[in-house]
């Protein structure tokens, strides 16, 4: 298992939008991807749980990924958080 | 068959065959024109044609002698009133209807004749009988259009559900109408878009049948009895159904991104289901026309959301210190 970290980079933080992009983005890998804040650890793959992390802008978040494509599934994750998800 | 009439089968004859009990339309000509062709949904009215300005006159249109032109002919001389008829009537006309219950004068009567076009009369207000006749009409004329899938009203909204042979339209609707839905038409789905909207009708004579893979026809009305079946439904969302893999890799998961489909010209909204072993399709399409029904109503759940959500992220990025501002 592998772990990394990204802030939360756009104004709004993770409203739905971005949430539906975070779990589109790990249903493509076979890998268990968490994502962690504040001690509370939901899988990146559902989405009511993305959107209850209630991850503001600036928020650091921890994101773990344990399986055979580990590494692609972590930093295309980390990258989406650390580009904003395309907003400001 | 389409069960609305199309509109080059629609003869004067056929008009007064359909409207009789309706606007009271009789012939006072016999059998002249009544095999003219009618070519348009909409009316005209000639008074000003009669007085002589003829320029943008609408002579496609069936000529409703009102009141007005009726009144306007009796102030004129015999001669007058010829040539002001004749302003109209050099023109081909499809028919003349006489509204009210008035006389048609003399010269209305042989100047019709002689153009080899029906004079028709109802007792009707000319208001009313227009706007009964346009209904009819607009009807008949308007734009049309057929598909493959099944319609079923579910609690009032029309549901078009739609997708590739075979990949369950049919068994998902016969678990609507077990819900007590009712099934207006299933594997072709006759379209009309009337004042905008769009109406969905099947078959004439074979509309509540449908067929189930390794059960063969099943008649709805029999099986279900008469609650279960209607005849026409105003379409309101259309949902396909798609096979789960390749094609549904971008599926909506919060149903914020509003899809619509255009139909004839009209757009409704439209929403794609994947279809997985051991997914309730019939309570997936129930569930589909109730939010489309909310959606009516101005009510969007993924909207409220959303907004509740970016509302939660400020509080917290106020409390934490972080700059929060929007």
């Amino acid at each position: 298992m592998i772990e990394g970290s990204a802030e939360v980079m756009n104004s709004l933080g993770i409203h739905a939008r971005p949430a539906a992009q975070i779990v589109r983005t790990a249903s493509e890998f076979d890998s268990r991807i968490c994502i962690i804040f504040e001690g509370d650890s939901v899988s990146a793959k559902s989405i009511m749980g993305v959107m209850t992390l209630a991850a503001s802008h600036g928020t650091i978040l921890k994101v773990t990924a344990d399986g055979t494509d580990e590494e692609d599934a972590l930093n295309a994750i980390l990258d989406l958080i650390k580009e904003g998800f395309g907003e400001d | 068959m389409d069960p609305v009439l199309s509109a080059s089968k629609l003869t004067v004859g056929k008009l007064i065959e359909e409207m009789s009990s309706v606007l009271g339309i009789r012939s006072l000509s016999g059998a002249t024109g009544l095999s003219t062709n009618l070519k348009s949904p909409d009316i005209s009215r000639p008074g000003m044609a009669l007085t002589g300005y003829t320029h943008k006159f609408q002579h496609l249109r069936i000529q409703i002698f009102g009141e007005t032109e009726i009144t306007y002919l009796t102030t004129l001389s015999s001669s007058d009133r010829i040539s002001a008829l004749r302003n109209v009537f050099d023109f081909p006309i499809i028919c003349s209807l006489v509204t009210k219950g008035l006389t048609p004068p003399d010269e209305l009567v042989e100047i019709s004749s002689d153009s080899a076009s029906a004079l028709l009369v109802s007792p009707r207000d000319t208001t009313p009988l227009i706007h009964d006749l346009t209904d009819y009409l607009e009807e008949i004329f308007a734009p049309r259009d057929s598909t493959f899938g099944t319609l079923v009203d579910v609690y009032g909204a029309g549901v078009l559900c739609t997708g590739r042979s075979a990949i369950g339209k049919s068994e998902a609707v016969l678990g609507l109408l077990d819900k007590g839905h009712r099934l207006v038409a299933d594997d072709r789905v006759y379209i009309r878009r009337i004042r905008g909207n769009l109406f969905g009708a099947g078959d004439t004579d074979h509309s509540h049948l449908m067929e189930i893979r390794g059960l063969g026809f099943i008649d709805v009305e029999n099986m279900f009895g008469i609650r279960s079946t209607k005849e026409r439904q105003q379409i309101h969302i259309e949902v396909r159904l798609l096979e789960w893999g390749r094609d549904t890799k971008n599926i909506d998961r919060i149903g914020i991104d509003r899809k619509t489909k255009g139909i004839l010209g009209t757009e409704i909204p439209y929403i794609e289901l994947p279809v997985i072993p051991g997914r309730n399709l019939a309570l997936l399409l129930e569930t589909a026309a109730v939010n489309a029904l909310l959606d009516m109503r101005g009510i969007s759940i993924p909207e409220q959301v959303e907004s509740r959500l970016i509302e939660r992220n400020k509080r917290n990025a106020g409390k934490n210190g972080k700059d929060g501002s929007l």
